[in-house]
């Protein structure tokens, strides 16, 4: 039979008739403890020695416990003083007693609590007597004391208990394993054990030399958990933001790009927003301090101007709302992104844009809003539009059912609502994939004329927008967005945050 | 988005539909645009919808749009009004920023506690909304019977009038509502509950605007009335009037409460607003017309539709239309003129392509701004769930912009070395951007450009956008320190600063960051990453010495990127560290993202 040298070890080692315990093993092979424990075990498990455990108790003295082994009991040590000091006839000052005992420290209260307990004499108003009859080597906790320290067993339990309570001695249990060879054993060893030679590493001598092809490797524990090993991610919301993008190029959308800080004139004007919408007021927008935009196109500016004080067409009525140039000039971070698709459609982010067209954006943009776990002062807004000669509410409709069905939301449904840069305008709801709740998934709707023309569009356009965090929410359950945006980041919920499929 | 609170009994009973349940009329609600939010603790139903139909904000609004829904009612309705016996005489000395009244009498109003409640419901939703706060136009309604008029003295106008006048903070006193002290005007402003809310729009007035009757002052606008011509319950006739900064905004205010009262029983009775040099009758109920193409309607809605149908859906939306066959192979004669004839001809279904509609819009509608609208109201009353989605034939290539597919190919980068992806925000306070951060605005290294701050700011824990991104992680790695090290950290995002060369004074560039916090964190390690990293890119990496106050002297450099200077590398300096409560080394680099294009 071949075994592992361990394993081979104590099997030659034990005895099919005396049971040796697991040190005394250790100590004849010269192996460590928890090596032939393991050994015995797989021994074991082959049927070849049988294990018998049982507990033993043990008594050890604590560090204390070996002080007073040494120097003796501290009320012994009162007692002797105070005997000494003549206290035995007639009450003497305590002072004098301690002092004469060599006791300091929490010592001398230790002494004194066991004095009268152990009838060694009586403490009165400062002054001590010794009970001339006591006799302190009979002191039974002192007798035990020092068996304990010579290693010999204490039989009265009370006086152990007594010990243990005063924190002299420790008690302990443990288990002992004794093996004995099993008859399959003493075969096996008749017929002859051969000794593998077992190595822990393939080293790259091993390799070399060819030597791998005579060792054993000792076995793991492959289920066992590893140390934790912690690699790099790509963040949580940008993982959604690429799912989102890849869904897009997919769909023929091109991405745009453009400045965080921006005019209000691109940011609201051309989307024909009110400058007296509650919108625009200031405590919900983030007006940087700036000098206004140095340029904007004069033509254009005019265009939007007149679509705001009369309207677009020959039935097109304005705002009754007031409409002042420094206003539009402004600077202030976007609180959407429909500031990009506004420069898009102008012609002044990449040209004169001819239908068809499909453009989009997974950026940042910036609410004096309410703080939700959804909406953060800065959240994403995936914004997308299409551009086309005669466009129906219905490919609105075919073009966000494709969108939101490359996320599993099916079933959309269209709610009539109203944006002042859209009609008609649309909030999708959609049926979630798991819970099958009716969800808010959506804000859009065909751009106004009045948002258009001025653009110099002559076609249409359909848009729409959804925070990027909410779709993060519904498709990948995430509750609280706080909790990864932004510099209160939990690290180790990024860390344990599962990717996205 | 509004909300507003509708009893479902009352919905029953003035749509006439009391076999209606709650959860039909949500239903109904819903293709309407106004989505069931709730119960309040009374069992209304709370409805929250856009910002647009403002006619909308009453149960009485709520009830009219369904009885149209519903095809109880047809076309435009417009109340029946009685001539003017109250004349509103504009004084010289109004307020120059606020020069603006209407009004309106409603004789006869059956107001119940509901109606009362949904009356200063109307009223508050109207301030909130179109109002703009009460700014742009306020509503006093008041107990005619209350009033006096002052006879005028000179002859003709009625012997009925009350004067929308200007007046000194102290030049009156009067008795606010919900007050028993004869206040003025300027005390209501300090020491009356709603004169503090309001007074924000008054105090910089020269004069303060004020109606008076024969008996005095009555009502504060847009603050406050007097108690004097407080509304209950018991009233029956009511004075109207609205005072702002645009004529058609309180007309149209003025309207969509004088079609609320007329729902609750009320005769609308006119006035007359004499301003110095002209005179207007009000309410002003005149139905304005737009016009509107057959071929328009069905090219948004994206279905065939017969003429009749299309009259129908106007007529269901509340609007009137009326068909006039295009000059197009149909002669130029309106259909209109010829009792229709053309009209059948189109049902047949070809010549229904040239046809225009003259839609009349009525006057409480304020969101009308284009004719498109009207088609919208079309869509609303086909259903708009009714039409068949289809995906739109227009072929497009798709494709990523070229920055956004760099930040990810750099993102790809740092994650394959070990750092854990970071997104923070890119408003920051100035404390942290600088201060704690070892540098000042202004200074010449990376991270010390002029900020781009926020003018009122939400918190003063954003007050600027972030000039670099070093900061942010700083602040991550302190509310981490609980967590397990190392901790490798970066970032790609937006750094701004303010920058007077650029369109719009702000400087905007993304920049890469990246820390590494561990026990053993060298220069060295920071830089082996960086090395890696433009390797990827094929960008040649110089590390020149420099100083830098956020690192320790010595052990910074500048990071050059073919030959030029986008960033710094470095072990961050103890008073950094000690600063964000980090008790390890950690190294750094930070640079343009542009450079590895």
């Amino acid at each position: 039979m071949r075994l592992p040298q361990s394993q081979a070890a104590v099997l030659e080692t034990a005895s099919a008739t005396e049971a040796q315990t697991i040190e005394r093993l250790a100590e004849e092979t010269g192996r460590k403890p928890e090596t032939v424990t393991g050994a015995v075990f797989d021994l074991r498990d082959e049927g070849l020695v049988a294990v018998e455990e049982r507990t033993e108790s043990s008594v050890d003295l604590t560090d204390e416990g070996r002080t007073y082994a040494e120097e003796g009991l501290p009320e012994i040590r009162l007692y002797r003083a105070a005997v000494g000091a003549g206290a035995d006839e007639e009450p003497v000052q305590m002072g004098r007693v301690i002092g004469a005992s060599g006791l300091d420290g929490p010592q001398v209260n230790i002494a004194l609590s066991n004095y009268a307990r152990k009838g060694y004499g009586r403490i009165e108003s400062g002054e001590i007597t010794a009970d001339p009859d006591a006799d302190p080597d009979e002191d039974a906790e002192a007798a035990a004391l020092s068996a304990v320290a010579e290693g010999e067993e204490v039989t009265d339990a009370t006086v152990l208990e007594r010990l243990d309570s005063r924190g002299l001695v420790e008690r302990s249990e443990r288990t002992v394993r004794s093996v004995t060879l099993t008859d399959e054993g003493v075969t096996a060893l008749m017929e002859g054990i051969e000794a593998a030679e077992t190595v822990d590493r393939l080293t790259p001598e091993l390799l070399t030399s060819g030597e791998w092809r005579d060792v054993e490797f000792t076995e793991y524990n492959v289920e066992a958990d590893a140390a934790e090993y912690r690699g790099g991610k790509v963040h949580i919301l940008r993982q959604t933001a690429d799912r989102v993008k890849d869904v897009l190029v997919g769909m023929g959308f091109k991405e745009m790009a453009g400045p965080h800080a921006d005019a209000d004139f691109w940011i609201n004007d051309c989307l024909f927003m009110p400058q007296d919408h509650p919108a625009r007021t200031h405590w919900d927008r983030f007006a940087l301090e700036v000098p206004p935009i140095h340029d904007l196109p004069e033509a254009l500016v005019e265009r939007v101007r007149t679509a705001h004080l009369e309207g677009v067409g020959d039935d097109g009525d304005g705002y009754h709302s007031p409409w002042s140039e420094d206003f539009a000039r402004a600077v202030a971070l976007r609180g959407h992104t429909t500031s990009l698709s506004m420069r898009y459609l102008s012609g002044h982010a990449v040209g004169e844009l001819e239908p068809p067209q499909r453009y989009f954006s997974v950026e940042k943009v910036y609410r004096n809003d309410t703080l939700d776990p959804t909406h953060l002062l800065e959240f994403f807004q995936i914004e997308g539009w299409v551009m086309a000669e005669d466009l129906s509410v219905r490919d609105l409709m075919g073009t966000f059912e494709e969108f939101y069905r490359q996320f599993g939301i099916t079933d959309l449904r269209f709610k009539p609502h109203y944006n002042p840069y859209t009609e008609p305008s649309f909030e999708l709801f959609g049926r979630h994939p798991e819970t099958g709740e009716l969800i808010e998934i959506g804000n859009s709707g065909m751009f106004r004329e009045e948002v258009l023309r001025p653009l110099g569009i002559d076609c249409d356009v359909m848009a729409w927008g959804l925070a990027l965090e909410r779709l993060l929410m519904l498709m990948y359950g995430f509750e609280d967005i706080r909790d990864v945006h932004g510099t209160l980041a939990d690290l180790e919920l990024l860390r344990e945050t599962e990717v996205i499929r | 988005m509004p909300v507003v609170d509708v009893d479902p009994d009352e919905l029953r009973r003035l749509t006439g539909h009391e076999e209606k349940t709650d959860d039909e009329f949500e239903e109904d609600l819903f293709a309407l645009g106004l989505e069931y939010e709730g119960e309040t603790e009374d069992g209304e139903m709370q409805l929250e919808f856009g910002p647009d139909r403002l006619d909308r904000l009453s149960v009485e609004g709520v009830a009219r749009s369904l009885r149209y829904q519903y095809g109880d009612d047809r076309g435009v309705y417009v109340p029946k009004t009685n001539d003017p016996d109250w004349t509103i005489e504009v004084d010289e000395s109004v307020p120059a920023e606020r020069p603006c009244v209407t009004g309106a009498i409603a004789r006869g109003v059956n107001l119940s506690e509901e109606a009362l409640d949904s009356l200063i419901q109307l009223q508050e939703k109207l301030h909130a909304t179109m109002g703009r706060k009460r700014a742009k136009g306020a509503i006093g309604i008041h107990d005619l019977t209350m009033l006096k008029g002052e006879v005028l003295t000179d002859e003709g106008k009625g012997d009925n009038s009350v004067t929308y006048r200007g007046i000194a903070p102290d030049g009156d006193r009067f008795v606010p509502l919900d007050s028993d002290a004869e206040l003025t005007p300027g005390e209501v402003l300090e020491e009356h509950p709603t004169g503090a809310t309001y007074r924000h729009i008054v105090e910089d007035y020269e004069a303060y605007p004020a109606i008076y009757d024969e008996l005095g002052l009555f009502s504060f606008p847009p603050v406050i009335n007097g108690r004097r011509t407080e509304v209950t319950a018991d009233s029956r006739d009511l004075f109207i009037e609205l005072t702002g900064t645009d004529q058609w905004t309180i007309d149209r205010m003025c309207n969509i409460i004088c079609y609320a009262l007329d729902a609750r029983g009320a005769t609308i009775e006119e006035v007359e607003v004499d301003y110095p040099d002209e005179t207007f009758v009000r309410p002003d109920f005149e139905v304005d017309t737009k016009r509107v193409s057959h071929d328009r309607i069905e090219g948004m809605l994206g279905v065939d539709l017969s003429v009749d149908e299309v009259v129908d859906l106007f007529e269901r939306s509340g609007l009137g239309a009326d068909a006039e066959a295009g000059t197009e192979g149909m002669g130029g004669t309106a259909a209109e003129a010829t009792g229709g004839a053309e009209i059948e001809e189109a049902e047949a279904g070809v010549a229904d392509a040239g046809v225009t509609y003259e839609v009349s819009v009525p006057p409480y509608r304020v969101d009308v701004l284009h004719p498109l609208d009207l088609v919208d109201d079309v869509g609303r009353a086909y259903g708009f769930n009714e039409l068949a989605p289809r995906y739109p034939d227009v072929g497009t290539v798709g494709g990523r912009h070229e920055r956004s597919r760099l930040e990810d190919a750099v993102r790809t980068s740092l994650v394959g070395l070990g750092f854990e992806d970071l997104l923070n925000f890119h408003m920051i306070s100035e404390d942290e951007n600088y201060r704690r951060m070892r540098i000042e605005p202004g200074e010449a290294v990376v991270g010390g450009g002029e900020p781009a701050t926020i003018t009122e700011p939400y918190s003063e824990d954003y007050t600027m956008l972030r000039t670099w991104a070093l900061p942010s992680l700083a602040m991550v790695l302190e509310n981490n320190t609980h967590r397990a090290y190392p901790q490798d950290l970066a970032e790609i995002g937006l750094a701004a600063e303010y920058d007077p060369e650029k369109n719009t004074n702000v400087a905007e560039h993304r920049t890469v960051a990246a820390v590494l916090a561990r026990h053993d964190a060298t220069y060295e390690d920071a830089k082996a990453r960086l090395q890696a990293l433009c390797g990827d890119f094929g960008a040649a990496l110089q590390t020149p010495p420099t100083e830098h106050p956020s690192f320790i002297p010595g052990r910074a450099a500048a990071v050059v990127v073919d030959g030029e200077e986008v960033g710094v590398i470095g072990e961050l300096h103890p008073e950094v560290l000690v600063e964000h409560d980090l008790e390890l080394p950690v190294a750094a680099f930070e640079f343009r993202l542009d450079a590895l294009a």
